[in-house]
């Protein structure tokens, strides 16, 4: 049983590295919004919620079918670490898990809305992006917690 | 990884098989990777230089950070679920516990540290190309070494 200490330490890395991604996907965003030629964040999130980027079906599909896999493996991969916790209840880790589900979804197909000109505004997407990562951040946290 | 540590399976053959093919295909993906960042990042140091920094003499453009950022971001999406995958195996078949706990720390941290010197290397030294060669190779090279050794530790009976 004493080998069993050591999935301690992937996981504790899986917590790192998925922070690093987390990081690295805000950026890679803002970039696509226009970051490496405005004046900075603040300017960049003004014009994301006043004149967000066009995108074309094409550009959409693009990012949206690796992210589908990519992000619900991996909120599936560390969220099932809460089945070992003993800190914290089964019921509260379902919970955290189908929010951030959900918001995963929600983040993804928010650009969708600007895409098809449903919405003009980009704050919709400035908003699944907070609510995803702030999720994911106390997902991430919990397990943190648990180890 | 709960299934790959249930008591009941120690004597599996079906997993002992999967574990094999799935270490099999681990080993040919760090090949592969080595030979896409051959292609996407340079060959050798020049040739690393060049895409990163440009060459004014070649007429050759700097990589764009957006391009540099997402391969950094694949990069760690893909070190951390192969190693995540190879550590558990590793964990469950390797019985030196000493040199285990050592063993993942430095293939984890050294995994870390690859993606992240490439983007030290754009924005603050070119000294930190030496890290990211050091860092790519040293990360594949023990989970090849781990991969192999786990080989012999399958009960394919």
């Amino acid at each position: 049983m004493k080998k069993l200490s050591f999935f301690h330490i992937p996981i504790a890395y899986l917590l790192l590295y998925t922070v690093l991604l987390l990081g690295s996907g805000l950026w890679l965003f803002l970039l696509s919004q226009g970051l490496a030629s405005s004046e900075g964040i603040a300017a960049t999130l003004e014009k994301i919620i006043l004149t967000p980027e066009p995108k074309s079906m094409h550009n959409f599909v693009e990012v949206a079918t690796p992210h589908m896999f990519a992000m619900g493996s991996l909120v599936f991969v560390v969220a099932h670490f809460m089945l070992f916790s003993t800190k914290i209840s089964q019921k509260i880790s379902l919970i955290v898990s189908m929010i951030l589900f959900a918001f995963f979804l929600f983040n993804i197909f928010s650009y969708g809305l600007i895409s098809f000109e449903i919405l003009s505004s980009g704050w919709i997407k400035l908003l699944s992006m907070l609510l995803f990562t702030g999720m994911f951040l106390l997902l991430l946290f919990m397990v943190g917690v648990s180890l | 990884m709960k299934f790959l540590v249930t008591k009941d399976l120690a004597h599996s053959r079906l997993l002992a098989y999967l574990m094999g093919s799935v270490i099999f295909a681990i080993l040919l993906y760090l090949g592969l990777d080595v030979v896409l960042h051959g292609y996407v990042i340079g060959w050798d140091i020049e040739g690393i230089n060049n895409t990163l920094f440009g060459n004014t003499e070649t007429f050759e453009e700097p990589v764009l950070i957006d391009s540099l950022l997402l391969q950094v971001h694949i990069d760690l999406f893909m070190t951390i679920f192969a190693l995540l995958i190879l550590s558990s195996i590793y964990i469950r078949l390797h019985d030196k516990t000493g040199t285990v706990k050592w063993v993942l720390h430095i293939l984890f941290t050294v995994g870390l540290l690859a993606p992240l010197s490439l983007l030290l290397a754009y924005f603050w030294s070119e000294a930190f190309v030496w890290v990211w060669v050091a860092a790519f190779l040293l990360w594949h090279l023990l989970a090849v070494i781990i991969a192999l050794s786990l080989f012999p530790r399958l009960n394919f009976r």
